[in-house]
């Protein structure tokens, strides 16, 4: 069984990206579950999602410090939710930095070293400009789908075509090409780092 | 077909293959996506109610009349229902029904974390809890055939992560929908006119419905179903919480418990002479565990597991006092900036908030995307209690505040979804009873909070037809108010204007402020804020709390790209260091 855990910044796309995830893995015949907390997801807030695959998922919530992968779309939500990841775990980031809302006078500040930070902690720590790949291919917006094209590199069980058919049954007909392309992108971005 | 399903999709496909005739719903994480998928498979009618209560209501009807209905709701919303749902189980039904009550255990979007399990027994109506999706469909259909078949409403309870989870669940997506046929309908007074000669008798017909039901807990093995594993450790579990047990204790056994309310007494017995050691592993409350406990057992439960919060597999583990293999990393030292959710660039109520925090008021606040107006900067309401509360709150305020000769004065502020579904009442109350107290209604037009749903003042249904809609205004005349006040909050000179002349009345008052949602009305309010001269730092805009203003360098810098141009914060800079050019809007009655 794989345990996925995702993060990121309400509206950002964080869920797409953990449906395209569990679809793709139900597509390749596994049986899969996956978490997430609706509520405040757009008015800016943290949002989590979980995903577990394998021959036998029970539970939807991953143990602490179990999880095989940490994909966050977003740098200090990626520190926050190291927690999460196995020592030897692969943690897959999005550098973007979205600042938290202002809190008043004794708002703590955004941490400026967040790369340094995670690569002193993780071994298999990937970093990826994904929000540039995907504003070069016209929308920031499929920037997760580009996250998702590199976490597929990273997870081979899942193969390709279950992706691509995932991806084309999860965004409207003048979508998918761009959609597609994100993930192509996002793929050859960690085939050639 | 196999397909991921969230509980709530699931539910509302258990539904359409039920043929239900009728769905009712007040939004409410978790439950909300139920009747919105309903909605979108347009097979069943659905109507957002203004209450769970009406929701309730409406649905015992349709169920006496003969259909098949659907009720759903959060967990505090079944509070509201409990009037018609505690005697509807006296009565009966004709058609099944089903009432969803969606439990927030951990509170992700409640108030409290109430285990609804005590309301089912305390209705004496049977309760399903299915523990994934799979079982969430199954089970909506295995609820409509027990409601049919011995008379009584059914609880289908589920808990957040049931609702918000997602796993495969096999169904025909292309099958037909099947509607059921409605059952007869005749006059039965003596089952349904709940006068007290009648209730007497059908108070008795209740518990000899409660022992029937007891006896189908004891058979239906594919609702309340035994593991044989190691006969070391048993353990009596439900919900999402089987999941829980599965993965942490493979090889225990285990009575997984489909039907919680009444319990199979017999089949637990069985079950604890089977086991060396006897344990409960539940969510919230000791509900099974004192269940158990009243036939003479001795669990272990609430000793090992925590009452409060929800259960994952690290907590079910270490009541076990098992490893789960977590080498996982330490949390960084230094303190992260928290990101809690915010109002959005350009809300309306941010207008209102700074404005009441400005005045010095006591604020007594509601449920919505409004009670973020607590959080800093702005730390605006003094209260936040249920649906409705603020009004008759805020009457309860004042009439304390005087009595203690504090000469503050107090501010109800309610959202127009909230308003219709229980501010009324406490607005006749205060009319009535000689209160003074002034009400802001925050109208954006939608139900915001849960994701936009149309309410009675937006004019549109749940299936998406135009209707008439509530003029809040002219109910508020109706009711007894004679100072009624329409405003745009985002004047905020205005809007502390208008508070200064209604506060100062010896009477009670309403201003409703019109403020379209900024997630539903996406068009800009105008251009966004630039800095005209250098910003000299002095932070006012910062106590507005709002995404688009970051502070760089000890200066105020705008997100162009977030910033919606509402202007509030070229309004209080003292230095009019800020320029907006706002479009104007339609101008509002005084």
């Amino acid at each position: 069984m794989k345990s996925v855990f995702l993060t990121g910044v309400g509206g950002h796309g964080v869920l797409k990206l953990s449906g395209i995830l569990a679809d793709a893995a139900l597509v390749a015949g596994f049986d899969v579950r996956k978490s997430e907390v609706h509520g405040m997801s757009q008015r800016g807030g943290t949002v989590v999602s979980q995903v577990r695959y394998g021959n036998r998922v029970r539970s939807t919530l991953i143990p602490a410090g179990t999880a095989d992968a940490l994909i966050s779309l977003e740098l200090l939500e990626a520190l926050r939710a190291l927690p999460c990841l196995r020592r030897d775990g692969l943690l897959l980031v999005n550098e973007q930095h979205i600042s938290p809302a202002p809190l008043g006078p004794n708002k703590l500040p955004y941490p400026e070293n967040v790369r340094e930070l995670c690569e002193a902690r993780v071994e298999n720590a990937v970093f990826i400009p994904a929000l540039r790949v995907a504003r070069d291919l016209g929308n920031e917006k499929v920037a997760n789908v580009v996250m998702a094209g590199a976490f597929s590199t990273f997870a081979r069980e899942i193969p390709v075509e279950a992706w691509v058919h995932t991806i084309e049954a999860a965004f409207r007909p003048e979508h998918r090409e761009l959609n597609l392309n994100a993930f192509r992108a996002g793929q050859c971005y960690t085939a050639t780092t | 077909m196999r397909k991921l399903l969230s509980g709530n999709e699931a539910i509302a496909q258990g539904a359409r293959e039920a043929g239900a005739l009728f769905a009712s719903a007040y939004p409410g994480t978790p439950s909300t996506e139920i009747l919105e998928t309903i909605a979108r498979q347009g097979d069943i009618q659905v109507q957002w109610a203004p209450n769970e209560k009406v929701a309730y209501e409406v649905a015992v009807g349709v169920a006496l009349g003969g259909g098949r209905a659907l009720v759903a709701m959060k967990h505090v919303g079944v509070n509201v229902a409990a009037d018609p749902l505690f005697s509807s189980s006296y009565s009966g039904v004709n058609g099944g029904l089903v009432l969803v009550s969606a439990d927030d255990p951990a509170m992700h979007s409640s108030q409290n974390e109430q285990d609804n399990r005590h309301l089912a027994r305390a209705a004496k109506i049977p309760m399903l809890e299915p523990s994934d999706s799979q079982e969430a469909k199954d089970f909506v259909c295995l609820a409509f055939e027990i409601s049919e078949q011995l008379d009584t409403p059914v609880m289908l309870r589920v808990t957040t992560r049931i609702c918000h989870s997602m796993s495969p669940v096999v169904f025909d997506a292309d099958a037909a929908f099947e509607p059921r046929p409605v059952r007869p309908y005749r006059r039965h007074m003596a089952k349904n006119v709940l006068l007290p000669v009648h209730a007497r008798r059908r108070h008795e017909i209740v518990e000899e419905r409660l022992a029937r039901l007891a006896v189908l807990g004891e058979s239906a093995r594919e609702i309340n179903r035994l593991h044989w594993g190691d006969r070391t450790v048993g353990i009596v579990t439900s919900g999402v919480a089987y999941q829980y047990v599965r993965e942490v204790l493979p090889d225990a056994s285990i009575l997984k418990l489909g039907l919680t309310y009444p319990i199979p007494a017999d089949l637990v017995r069985e079950f604890a002479a089977g086991v060396d050691e006897l344990y409960v592993v539940e969510e919230l409350d000791p509900f099974l565990e004192n269940e158990i406990r009243a036939l003479g057992l001795r669990p272990v439960g609430k000793e090992v597991l925590p009452a409060t919060g929800e259960l994952d597999p690290d907590r079910v583990a270490a009541a076990f006092g098992i490893e789960l293999g977590g080498n996982g990393l330490a949390p960084v030292d230094e303190p992260l900036p928290a990101r809690p959710p915010v109002l959005c660039a350009g809300c309306g109520h941010r207008a209102a908030f700074y404005t009441l925090a400005r005045m010095g008021l006591v604020v007594t606040g509601d449920i919505g995307c409004y009670t973020l107006g607590t959080l800093p900067p702005l730390l605006a309401m003094d209260s936040c209690m249920c649906m409705g509360a603020s009004v008759g709150m805020a009457q309860g305020m004042e009439i304390a505040l005087r009595a203690g000769s504090d000469h503050r004065r107090v501010v109800a502020v309610i959202g127009d979804s909230t308003f219709i579904h229980s501010g009324i009442t406490g607005l006749i109350n205060t009319v009535y009873n000689g209160g003074s107290s002034t009400v802001l209604i925050l109208d954006n037009g939608t139900t915001a909070m849960t994701g936009h749903q149309d309410h009675p003042g937006t004019g549109v249904t749940a299936s998406g037809v135009r209707t008439s809609s509530l003029d809040f205004a002219a109910l508020c005349r109706a009711i007894g108010i004679r100072r009624v006040r329409e405003t745009d909050p985002y004047d905020m000179d205005r809007l502390e204007a208008i508070l200064t002349e209604e506060l100062a009345a010896p009477e009670p008052s309403v201003i409703i402020c019109r403020a379209p949602c900024r997630l539903v009305e996406r068009l800009p309010l105008g251009r966004p804020a630039e800095l005209e001269i250098d910003c000299p730092g002095c932070g006012a805009c910062l106590e507005l709390g709002c995404p688009a203003i970051d502070e760089f360098d000890g200066r105020s810098v705008i997100d162009p790209a977030v910033c919606t141009g509402c202007g509030l914060c070229a309004q209080i800079c003292p230095f009019c260091a800020l320029k907006v050019d706002t479009i104007s809007r339609d101008p509002l009655p005084a």
